[in-house]
């Protein structure tokens, strides 16, 4: 599966879940969001967005439903389930453990 | 978690089923974005046409964003599968000396299997082939046309139909006559069954009577083979038995009753009138279906009343024995009655193969995991979770049992075919044996099962390794421990169920050497038989046939190459059977018992010289005999019964329904007419020699029109129906078939029970085979296991014998357990043999005595190449390495 290099595998998963917890988005919303919110900081490509989305659907962190958008478009809307809101507490947990460590390796080794 | 679950399996079962629709979803997804993607980039200013190219440029490529998403679906759970065979499957292809040998053994193991499986499953278990099967039964009863006819009016619970098998008729008009095995049958018997015609019709109510019998039915194999398959023979008038009748219709080829030999089909020709025929002509077992809601139950108690009232309808009286007790039994339990204790031992005896095929791959298994101890230390060590590692190992196993199994279910066809060409060809329904898709599902089932049984020893081995510091130990873990219990276990296992078998096979093999050493009473080298028909013409009338017979005597004496010739009305151990009620002077026939039953044995005077049997008292019969006053023999049991203590020779008999009294000029030996270890079949008194004469005739008052000629010969069956073709072409009116040495008269009569026997030996040798490879390999797995140790020992001051002690002792230990749990085995088990056994006990202790010693000795050549390998050890070497 292509992946964006410069983004640890598993951090694309992260931000996606975080993402959908506030609120259920099409695919294309949700690249927008993935902009605005890393200030350009991470860049996905739209196309290696979908996959990761599948996967996290296939895997049940993810529910999908079709809608018809105010443009009268049919959308496919992401939204956690509950099973997902569980993972996204883990996940976070797990992060916020790693990146506290790894920023203290860091600073070690600069000290 | 548990909603997830079934969240997650409905997308995967989506995928897979509603494949297209997903596939349409996902390019509708797809295009949303780059719709939505172009209004965007149209809303900041881009050209429409290049707002699209600019969408689809931030997209990257779409079919490869497609592909990923595809894999991202169903495949998670299939792949961590995918990657378990593809990595089982490389793992096994780098170790060519265990999975060869695994995937051989279990190839024979499943494929043995699945071959007696599809035989038992064709013969015992699949339905007969008629509409209904399951109303379809038979009774333990024969009943003559009257009692037919009677039943036919008196039960209500079912309708009945009667058949009378084993005749052979003449078949002429259309070129050369020929003799066909064909059935005299009611009229009602199919409509009973339920079978269509394939073409023309059954017969019609009321066409099993006199004289409106003259129409004739005839096997789909008769009809293609000597009518071309003409739809026209329908209508057409054959001659059977020097009548004509109309063929009405060609029966479909999965009709096989009576018989699959059976190739036409004739209506019973009834004649209340004629009382001898209709009283006590063919008694013929019956077939018939249930009517509705009506249980075997009562259909049974129905026909106990009714045997109760026909017996007063006979013109004279029956015999107490005669249908006692009637029995209602389905028609297939019926019909596959005699090969089921058969099939059941054969069942039985693969399956001790298969599990020891089982116990011989789980031993290589766990040689191997043994083996991959530093492999499985390393994968646990760097974060393989147990369930992960045993789930590994288990799927290689059932991998390796899907290979065995497919290997055997490839093996299975040329096993059964050999199967069903050593079986008997009487054998009951083997037209219905197939390796069907029922054989492939059990041959599936049994690798999965297989594959787990062998398999969950090395996985539990290998769990509890986990608990172990395995890296520590440098992949030593000496002999003993579980691991070494569970595999002396293992060998002991297949030790035992290979001595059960070789015991079994044993005692089968010295039945048939005493079977096969049975003297039948007459000769049976040197002979050849031929049956010889003479149609109505020349054998309508006793002394016309009689001469016609004279004549062809002088003539078969003429034949090159022949000797001696002699006529008999029916050769012993052939089936057949000339019944004749008899009173004997100075017998009184007990109260509720009928006049006594014999075998009529009609023979020219050459007969008893030609066939050497044994005059015991008086003298054979001469010439003379042909004429002039009437002279019987009897046989030693007949004279023995009937006249205990009293000379048999110069007593009277008399045939029932004659006037004249026929005396006994002679006793002769007995001989084994029914089959090799029965004279004569229950139902029979005795035995009655008349010669070929004018006043020698059936029980219908007819002269034999069929006759077997023996003749004394140095040449081979083949060479003489030769010359006898020839004979029989020259002389109208005259059939000779059947031409075979009475050697292969004796032979047929053993090959039943020589088939049963010949299957186990294979068996119990496939058995020894594994459960020697066995021990070799628990053997040889312990010396590498202990070469370290051994190598101290030799340093140590050991000799080399105390070496070959210690692994000798070993294999002796295995060998003796095994052989004790074999033997205690047979003991408790070999009972079920006796139906099977003839003139050897199923504890006979020459059997097993023998059998021990050679499955020791086996058993201690395995352990031969081991040892020495023990006793080869260099101390040097071992202690270097450690």
């Amino acid at each position: 599966m292509s992946r964006p290099p410069d983004l640890v595998q598993g951090t694309l998963d992260l931000l996606l879940l975080k993402i959908l917890a506030l609120e259920p988005l099409n695919g294309h919303a949700i690249g927008q969001r993935l902009q605005q919110v890393s200030g350009e900081v991470l860049r996905v490509s739209d196309g290696s967005l979908y996959p990761a989305l599948h996967k996290l659907e296939q895997e049940g962190w993810l529910v999908a439903t079709w809608k018809v958008t105010e443009k009268n478009r049919r959308a496919k809307y992401y939204a956690l389930s509950r099973a997902g809101r569980t993972r996204l507490v883990k996940e976070t947990e797990s992060w916020t453990r790693l990146s506290a460590a790894i920023t203290q390796v860091v600073q070690l080794t600069r000290a | 978690m548990f909603d997830r679950a079934i969240h997650v399996l409905r997308l995967r079962w989506r995928s897979l089923v509603r494949h297209r629709e997903v596939e349409g979803e996902l390019a509708d997804e797809i295009a949303y974005h780059l719709a939505e993607e172009a209004d965007l980039r149209a809303a900041r200013g881009a050209a429409p046409g290049q707002a699209r190219h600019a969408a689809l440029r931030a997209f990257g490529g779409v079919d490869r964003a497609k592909e990923d998403c595809r894999e991202a679906r169903g495949t998670i759970l299939v792949e961590s599968v995918a990657k378990d065979l593809r990595y089982g499957a490389r793992s096994l292809l780098r170790q060519p000396a265990y999975a060869v040998p695994a995937v051989l053994t279990l190839a024979l193991g499943i494929g043995a299997t699945t071959a007696v499986f599809a035989l038992v499953d064709g013969i015992l278990v699949s339905r007969l082939p008629y509409p209904s099967p399951e109303r379809l039964v038979t009774a333990n009863v024969v009943y003559p046309g009257g009692g037919l006819d009677a039943a036919r009016h008196a039960l209500s619970t079912m309708d009945v139909a009667a058949y009378a098998d084993g005749h052979v008729f003449t078949l002429a008009g259309d070129g050369q006559a020929v003799r066909v095995s064909g059935a005299k049958v009611s009229a009602e018997l199919f409509a009973v069954l339920g079978v269509a015609p394939a073409i023309g019709r059954a017969f019609h109510a009321g066409e099993d009577q006199a004289p409106r019998d003259g129409v004739v039915l005839l096997s789909d194999a008769l009809w293609r083979s000597r009518y071309g398959g003409d739809r026209d023979v329908i209508g057409r008038s054959i001659v059977v038995d020097g009548r004509s009748r109309e063929v009405v219709g060609v029966l479909p080829a999965s009709v096989d009753l009576p018989s699959r030999r059976t190739q036409l089909w004739v209506p019973l020709s009834l004649d209340p009138a004629a009382t001898v025929p209709y009283w006590a002509g063919d008694f013929m077992p019956i077939v018939a279906r249930l009517r509705p809601g009506v249980t075997a139950a009562r259909a049974q108690a129905e026909l106990r009343l009714f045997q109760r009232d026909v017996r007063r309808l006979f013109p004279w009286t029956m015999p107490d024995e005669w249908n006692r007790d009637p029995v209602v039994v389905p028609l297939q339990t019926a019909l596959v009655g005699g090969v089921a204790s058969r099939l059941a031992l054969l069942s039985a005896a693969v399956l001790v193969v298969l599990i020891i095929t089982c116990a011989n791959v789980a031993n290589l298994s766990l040689s191997r995991a043994a083996t991959r101890e530093r492999e499985i230390g390393i994968r646990t060590a760097i974060g393989g979770t147990p369930r992960r590692v045993a789930r590994q190992l288990l799927t290689e196993h059932v991998l390796l049992a899907g290979v065995g199994a497919a290997c055997g279910f490839a093996l299975a066809w040329p096993l059964l075919a050999l199967l069903i060409r050593t079986l008997p060809p009487e054998t009951p329904r083997l037209g219905a044996v197939a390796l069907d898709w029922r054989a492939l599902v059990f041959s599936a089932v049994l690798a999965l099962l297989t594959g787990a049984a062998f398999g969950l020893a090395p996985v539990a081995h290998t769990l509890r390794l986990q608990l172990r510091a395995v890296l520590d130990s440098g992949g030593r873990s000496g002999s003993g421990g579980a691991t070494g219990r569970v595999r002396r276990l293992l060998a002991v296992s297949q030790i035992a169920g290979a001595a059960l078998l070789v015991i079994s096979a044993g005692l089968l093999v010295r039945s048939l050497w005493a079977l096969a050493r049975v003297d039948p009473g007459f000769r049976t080298s040197g002979l050849v038989a031929a049956r010889l028909t003479v149609d109505d013409v020349h054998c309508g009338e006793a002394a016309r046939c009689l001469a016609f017979y004279r004549t062809l005597e002088d003539r078969l004496r003429a034949v090159p190459g022949v000797r001696d010739a002699a006529l008999v009305n029916v050769l012993p151990l052939t089936g057949g059977l000339t019944k004749r009620s008899i009173e004997l002077e100075g017998y009184v026939v007990p109260v509720g018992k009928s006049a006594p039953l014999v075998r009529l044995t009609i023979a020219t005077p050459d007969y008893g010289r030609v066939a050497g049997l044994q005059v015991l008292a008086g003298r054979g019969f001469a010439d003379r005999d042909r004429a002039g006053e009437g002279v019987v023999q009897v046989s030693a049991a007949t004279a023995r019964r009937f006249w205990p203590g009293r000379p048999a020779v110069g007593q009277h008999l008399r045939f029932v329904g004659e006037t004249r009294w026929r005396r006994v000029i002679g006793v002769v030996g007995d001989v084994r007419a029914h089959t090799l270890t029965l004279d004569e079949p229950d139902w029979i008194d005795g035995t009655v020699y008349m010669p070929h004469a004018i006043d020698a005739v059936l029980e219908d008052g007819r002269p034999p029109a069929e006759m077997i000629a023996v003749l004394e010969t140095t040449q081979a069956a083949a060479a003489v129906d030769g010359h006898l073709q020839r004979l029989a072409r020259e002389s109208s009116g005259l059939v000779v078939d059947d031409v075979r040495g009475l050697d292969s008269v004796l032979a047929a009569a053993t090959a039943a029970p020589a088939a049963t026997t010949s299957v186990l030996v294979a068996t119990a040798l496939l058995a020894l085979t594994l459960g020697s490879l066995g021990v070799y390999a628990v053997l040889s797995f312990l010396v590498s296991r202990r070469t370290h140790e051994f190598g101290i020992r030799v340093a140590l001051g050991a000799l080399p014998r105390d070496v070959r002690w210690l692994v000798v002792r070993e294999g002796a230990v295995l060998c003796a357990a095994g052989l004790g749990a074999g033997v205690i085995g047979a003991l408790g088990l070999t009972r079920w043999l006796a139906t099977e056994l003839h003139g050897v006990s199923p504890f006979d202790p020459l059997t097993y005595l023998a059998v021990v010693a050679t499955m020791t000795l086996v058993t201690l050549l395995a352990c031969l190449v081991p040892t020495r390998r023990a006793m080869r050890i260099d101390p040097l070497i071992v202690l270097r390495d450690a």
